[in-house]
């Protein structure tokens, strides 16, 4: 992999490392988050692992159909009087919006919480055009004032905390300063509220898609997500293709895992479901509602016999929640949309493998997110297969592939590695190397490149070797 | 009953005391130790830094050496992890899969072995002691054997054992990953110690020879006074086997 995007890496994790306030708060929040969640699995559910089960099952089932899934939605929804968008890709997906403004005239976008819009960069591309896109969920308005990207896939600001929010509410919207949730929360709806007077056009995320009924659903916790959607002229909702299921009762059983998983609560506030425009001799709801279904090399994903898989998540963030890494660096230092063990797995593979491979080597491969991931995605085996494609021993399927990610020292290594370990000579050579050179390793530590990096934080072990000896030697052991 | 030993490359490398004392809690209770001189390394390293073919290499050429049926017993849960379920994954789909089936049924782990097909019952010989432990990842998560590691050391009379808070969190050794990523490592192991000094415990103990290297360097590079030892050389103290 290139070495200047390495020290990219590099750079921001020491950066991000040395944050004492950031190490702080996030590892603060990251407690309270799993202990929510352990707390209400062990009160509220009897058998919390076979609905796991049942998730993923579902989740699989439908992938494996999903082209004819969402042929059914596009013709369910366009019954229903939705307008259906296909985007293959970022360029396209944002295009479909610019449409929408221009067509309407309309150069102001509210929008309540959407990663996909995240991972298109639509804010970016609007600014870029001179339209003004407005974020409405409370974490992302204070993540928009300082211009900074979701550092959460669900919690977008979870790194201040709320004394940092009172102050970046002082500076940015003039506002007293404050430091209480409920004042804090009075100050983003004072703000909000001209926001909301009289907006055209407002945009969502789509949590799922419900084939059968050809409807949208949305979680949320704030209500914004609801104005968004329903206050405006004109709906846009942005749906990666994997959110597409079959029926609503699947989407319950996914819902009743997301929330537990995301927050430790049993249940959101706002259950959004939409099944189509406003009608006739409704009062309210938006006349236009469009549905942008977003590929973006996902359906590359799905034809993976592994990497499949992780499609089946519902961006609940439990990962995040409990990665030892991510608690420590927080999510900008993965320098993706994308971060934690979930980011890992599909950034590379959304945004190219050789864009994004430095984020792999951001795991201990301790394998947490998988044990706690709602629908049992293997997370740390795909990372871990994923670094396989990176030394191009993989199946070579996931875009940006090429032997720019490849490390040529560690490849002679490894190989050395194998060749010693299955030839007992040279094995046995090496251990009584080892044996006899311990007690000079400490003065030689900082010359190996190993021994240095683990002897700037550690003291190196007292070796003990000589195992082979001992053994021949011991009574009643057959050494052969 | 004869058992293969796997003493693991940390374990020959620096915990061959460790190693001693396994095989002699393994004789205590009957067991014929054989001793493969040629044994070397479960292939982990190769492995988790994804370089798939080299792992195989290793893996048939331990499957080959430990061919037969006896039990084959390992004292690291991360080494058991690596041979009872990632050889079935590496060899997923391919000629050898039956092959790594058979052979992943007849590995254990130490304590697994001595808990539960030995069922071992200690007579602890020590003082009064307080204890913690830290669960090694891959023997939680796929191994998962550390209910007998703990079954063990609950079942020695003087010996109380003050769980962790954050007993299921990394401690950042990960292999290539402390080499790799040192300084979130550093700051992984430096939270797993800060848990440790808040239990006041004398011992803090584990089943895993890296996450004790990793522990105990970072402990004396931080002026730390807990003293940290392996599972098997703590119940060999108190059961009076001489290392």
């Amino acid at each position: 992999m290139s070495e200047a995007l390495k020290q990219k890496y590099h750079n921001i994790v020491s950066q991000k490392l040395e944050d004492k306030q950031l190490r702080k708060n996030l590892l603060s929040v990251m407690d309270t988050l799993k202990g929510n969640r352990k707390k209400l699995i062990a009160s509220r559910f009897y058998d919390w692992e076979a609905l796991r089960e049942q998730g993923k099952t579902l989740k699989q089932k439908n992938l494996a159909k999903l082209d004819t899934l969402l042929e059914k939605f596009e013709s369910k929804a366009k019954e229903n009087g939705f307008i259906v968008h296909w985007a293959k890709n970022s360029d396209e997906a944002n295009n479909i919006v610019l449409d929408i403004m221009r067509k309407n005239n309309i150069n102001k976008i509210l929008k309540g919480k959407s990663m996909a819009s995240e991972e298109t960069h639509l804010n970016a591309f609007l600014k870029a055009r001179g339209l003004n896109p407005i974020e409405t969920d409370l974490g992302e308005i204070i993540i928009q004032l300082i211009d900074e990207p979701p550092v959460h896939i669900v919690a977008p600001a979870i790194h201040k905390n709320r004394y940092q929010i009172g102050e970046i509410f002082r500076d940015k919207l003039g506002a007293p300063l404050e430091s209480e949730p409920e004042k804090l929360n009075e100050i983003a709806r004072t703000h909000l509220r001209k926001e909301f007077k009289d907006f055209k056009l407002g945009l969502s995320g789509v949590n799922f898609a419900i084939a059968n009924e050809g409807a949208i659903w949305l979680l949320e916790n704030e209500g914004n997500g609801r104005m968004s959607t329903t206050a405006c002229d004109i709906h846009v909702a942005f749906c990666g293709i994997e959110k597409v299921i079959e029926t609503f009762e699947e989407a319950s059983i996914l819902n009743a895992l997301l929330i537990p998983s995301a927050t430790g609560a049993p249940v959101t506030c706002y259950n959004n479901i939409i099944t189509s425009p406003r009608k006739e001799g409704e009062l309210d709801g938006p006349k236009e509602v469009h549905i942008i279904i977003l590929d973006n090399n996902r359906s590359n994903m799905l034809k993976d016999s592994h990497y499949y898989r992780a499609l089946s998540c519902i961006r609940c963030g439990t990962c995040l929640n409990h990665c030892p890494v991510y608690d420590k660096i927080g999510g900008h230092a993965y320098l993706s949309t994308y971060p934690g063990p979930i980011g890992e797995v599909i950034s590379p593979q959304l945004f190219g493998l050789n864009k994004f491979s430095p984020m792999l080597d951001l795991c201990s491969l301790c394998g947490r997110c998988s044990e706690v991931c709602p629908v049992k995605i293997p997370l740390a085996e795909l990372i871990r297969d994923l670094r396989s494609e990176r030394v191009g021993q993989g199946r070579k399927g996931v875009v940006g592939t090429d032997s720019s990610t490849q490390n040529k020292a560690e490849i002679k290594a490894m190989q050395s590695f194998m060749q010693i370990a299955t030839n007992p000579k040279k094995w046995r050579l090496l251990l009584a190397m080892a044996d006899f050179l311990s007690p000079l390793s400490k003065t030689f530590a900082p010359l190996i490149p190993g021994l240095k990096t683990w002897t700037k934080y550690r003291e190196l072990p007292k070796l003990n070797g000589n195992l082979h000896q001992k053994v021949s030697k011991m009574q009643g052991v057959i050494y052969e | 009953m004869r058992v293969y030993f796997f003493g693991t490359c940390i374990g020959s490398m620096v915990f061959s005391n460790t190693c001693v004392n396994a095989i002699k809690l393994l004789q205590r209770e009957g067991a014929e130790v054989i001793f493969k001189k040629d044994q070397t390394c479960c292939g982990q390293p190769s492995y988790n830094s994804g370089y798939y073919e080299e792992s195989k290499k290793v893996a048939l050429y331990n499957m080959e050496l430990f061919k037969g049926s006896e039990p084959i017993i390992i004292p690291s849960g991360s080494c058991t992890g690596m041979m009872k379920v990632d050889y079935i994954e590496l060899f997923e789909g391919t000629e050898h899969e039956e092959q790594a089936r058979k052979f992943s049924n007849r590995i254990y782990e130490l304590s697994e072995f001595l808990d539960k097909v030995l069922q071992v019952k200690y007579n602890d010989l020590g003082e009064k002691t307080k204890v913690t432990w830290h669960s090694n990842c891959h023997a939680l998560r796929v191994a998962k054997c550390i209910d007998s590691a703990k079954n063990l050391i609950r079942s020695l009379k003087n010996v109380e054992l003050i769980e962790l808070e954050r007993e299921e969190e990394c401690c950042g050794f990960g292999g290539t990953f402390s080499i790799k990523e040192p300084e979130i490592s550093n700051a992984m192991v430096s939270q797993k110690i800060k848990d440790i000094q808040s239990r006041n415990v004398e011992y803090m103990l584990s089943a895993d020879a890296g996450c004790l290297l990793n522990i105990s360097g970072a402990m004396q590079k931080q002026g730390v006074n807990v003293q940290t030892m392996h599972l098997y050389d703590f119940i060999a103290q108190r059961i009076g086997i001489r290392g």
